[in-house]
């Protein structure tokens, strides 16, 4: 007789682990709704916080990390139906247990499916994450093991199931057949615990005790596990939908443009993307070497919505070589890569996009030699050389900061504005594809227009790019 | 039975649902209350105004501005030394003082005698120290002339020298703040002449330095003051 393993327990450990890991994700996920930055719960240690750049923050603030975030801001966090679907896989393994079915092949098997669902989405998500994020976060990590976990112990137990099945049954002759009519869910538990004892005493084996109840789960317990798997998903969501909170009160609420011409031709094409009908005239303000100028890159384009707006960009490196706000180089050699985008023309887009690709290398490089910024965009770009570092170029920059001062812009980068009205600096990450879509719409109907906040709006901590 | 896997069920469901509406009640809450706080923003992009702009300072460069026709409607383009003495109310020697605490952001383009034109040294000192803005609002040119000849020859040679200068900004840069932000002053040989310590400033000639070629001349600098 083959020895019964505790698969059922496996899948038990499992689904709490992935209970855990996801409940204080989406809880990270959900103190962003204040609009404030806060620190994450980034280890392989529950409830261990971190700050600062992490794995987890850039898996958070991806475009991956919830959905529908066109209708709510930040949209519903991946983390929260996962939280629920391990919940489910919790209450269902526990139920298995309480009604001796971990030897039912229906039963189990529906268990190795629902398994299934965070095993393939944890799948996805590991490759997106190493494929389009180029980090993991520890969280997901645990996440992911939880979801492993879940799937080869339900996958294993439904095995066992079906093998043991195929035993001898002793006690054949006394089947009994399954009730028909009976509630199909919970009244499962309603069947005469007799029989079975009489069997357990006989053979001790559940598989044995599914064989005399003549092939395991109906249709209907199927279906009412489905159900109530179901259930464990929407009522956290459609209450997650309803309680979040109304941030379209902000939008206009975060300054304006002053004077957005641009009487200095300073003003560059940021990108090459196709535009959607007409789109929206917009005015980017970045750092060619800001990381969060990249990543709000990214999330622009990821969001869809880059091609309604037709965006120029104004420079503003962080770096204290050319710009004397900030009192030291945020981004050492920012100064030199915004004259060559300058110096670029119709090329500006091609620097931006080499910047943006080799930021870091620039930045590290310029950081231990000045002089390095220029030999890496001279080298790439040849065609510069000589336009990058002269007196023109330099004037011509510093007429871009000059455009910064003219607006009374903050020091901080990027800062978009949609028809001179700002995207709240709030709004760049989790909330960009919900307040970027408001404003789009309130300009189609003529109707986006910076409004006096009765109370100051949220901000984020002064004098601190991103 | 039944009661206790129901039991399990909402007990279960309750911690999703029941998180998630705690945590995000508590987010809708910190919304409300820190949209009513005063909130700390990043510090708004402004000009420089730096250490050395004392109300004294700003006070005499506002009057110099205006008088010079850079702030205030002026039409009038430019000082001469008897406006720049007038209202710079202060001695010549004070006058230069003002200038000394930006010696790293100005120059001093050295001319030929009795010339005005500007060569190939003098207009990459002026366009090194033009570039090199940053926050700054003024640029002064102030040009002068050593004594050798008449005051009135020497105001004139003066005014040429800022003019050229001036001429030089407007072709090279196409600045259209230019006249916003350049004042000019030609003081000739009467009033605020260099001495010798000025020697010290860049200078587009490498030749020794004396006096007289000192004051054969147009100081450029800009100023890191707002007013």
């Amino acid at each position: 007789m083959r020895r019964s393993r505790p698969w059922l327990l496996v899948v038990l450990v499992g689904a709490v682990l992935g209970v855990v890991f996801a409940a204080v994700s989406t809880y990270d996920f959900v103190q962003h709704l204040d609009r404030q930055v806060h620190n994450l719960h980034c280890s392989f240690l529950p409830g261990v916080s971190h700050s600062g750049e992490s794995g987890c923050q850039v898996a958070m603030m991806s475009p991956y990390s919830s959905v529908l975030r066109g209708r709510i801001w930040g949209g519903v966090p991946i983390s929260l139906p996962a939280l629920s679907v391990f919940a489910f896989l919790v209450f269902y393994a526990l139920d298995l247990a309480l009604t001796r079915r971990k030897a039912d092949p229906r039963a189990t098997g529906f268990l190795a499916l629902a398994a299934v669902l965070p095993a393939l989405a944890s799948l996805v998500m590991l490759l997106i994450s190493l494929t389009q994020l180029g980090t993991t976060c520890k969280l997901c990590v645990c996440i992911y093991v939880a979801s492993a976990l879940c799937l080869v112990g339900g996958v294993a137990l439904w095995r066992q199931a079906v093998g043991g099945r195929g035993e001898p049954a002793p006690a054949r002759r006394r089947r009994h057949s399954e009730p028909r009519g009976e509630p199909a869910f919970v009244g499962r538990g309603h069947r005469d615990p007799e029989p079975r004892d009489a069997t357990r005493a006989t053979t001790g084996s559940d598989a044995r005790l599914v064989a005399l109840s003549g092939g395991g789960a109906s249709a209907g317990f199927l279906a009412a596990a489905f159900a109530i798997g179901v259930g464990f998903v929407a009522v956290p969501v459609a209450l997650y939908l309803a309680m979040a909170p109304d941030h379209a009160r902000f939008i206009g609420s975060c300054e304006g443009l002053l004077h957005p011409e641009d009487p200095y031709g300073v003003m560059l094409r940021v990108d090459r993307a196709s535009h959607d009908g007409v789109p929206a005239p917009a005015i980017e303000v970045l750092d060619p070497l800001c990381p969060a100028c990249k990543a709000f890159e990214h999330r622009l384009a990821a969001s869809g919505l880059a091609g309604r707006l037709d965006r120029k960009a104004v420079l503003f490196p962080l770096d204290s070589a050319c710009n004397w706000m900030v009192t030291e180089a945020t981004h050492p050699g920012a100064c030199t890569v915004s004259e060559a985008a300058l110096c670029a023309g119709d090329k500006a887009p091609d620097v931006i996009a080499w910047a943006f690709e080799h930021g870091e290398q620039v930045r590290d490089a310029a950081r231990s030699d000045p002089a390095a910024a220029a030999r890496l965009v001279k080298q790439r770009f040849p065609e510069l050389a000589s336009c990058v570092g002269s007196p023109e170029a330099r004037s011509r920059l510093n007429k871009s900061l000059r455009w910064i001062v003219a607006n009374n812009l903050r020091v901080l980068t990027p800062q978009l504005f949609i028809d001179k009205v700002k995207l709240c600096d709030e709004d760049v990450d989790l909330g960009l594809e919900y307040t970027l879509s408001a404003m789009l719409a309130r300009h189609a109907r003529g109707a986006l227009a910076v409004v006096p906040a009765e109370k100051p709006a949220p901000g984020k901590p002064a004098g601190k790019a991103p | 039975m039944i009661a206790a896997r129901i039991a399990i069920a909402a007990a279960l469901l309750a911690v999703p649902a029941g998180l998630t509406g705690a945590w995000v009640r508590s987010a809708d809450t910190r919304l409300t209350e820190l949209s009513k706080a005063p909130v700390e923003l990043a510090p708004v992009a402004s000009a420089s105004d730096v250490g050395y702009c004392s109300p004294e300072l700003k006070r005499i460069l506002r009057r110099v501005l205006m008088s010079c026709g850079l702030v205030g409607g002026n039409a009038a383009r430019g000082c001469q030394p008897v406006q720049a003495r007038s209202v710079a109310t202060m001695s010549g020697h004070d006058f230069n003082a003002l200038f000394k605490p930006m010696q790293d952001r100005g120059g001093i383009v050295q001319f030929d005698q009795d010339r005005s034109e500007v060569d190939a040294a003098d207009i990459a000192l002026v366009d090194q120290v033009f570039a090199d803005q940053r926050g700054a609002s003024w640029f002064f040119v102030v040009a002068r002339a050593s004594p050798e000849g008449s005051a009135e020859h020497n105001r004139e040679l003066s005014r040429q020298r800022a003019e050229a200068v001036m001429a030089h900004l407007r072709q090279q840069f196409k600045d259209p703040d230019l006249d916003k932000e350049v004042g000019m002053l030609w003081l000739g040989e009467e009033y605020a002449q260099l001495e010798a310590e000025f020697c010290a400033w860049k200078r587009s000639s490498t030749a020794a330095c004396n006096t007289d070629q000192l004051n054969r001349s147009a100081f450029v600098a800009w100023i890191d003051c707002q007013l």
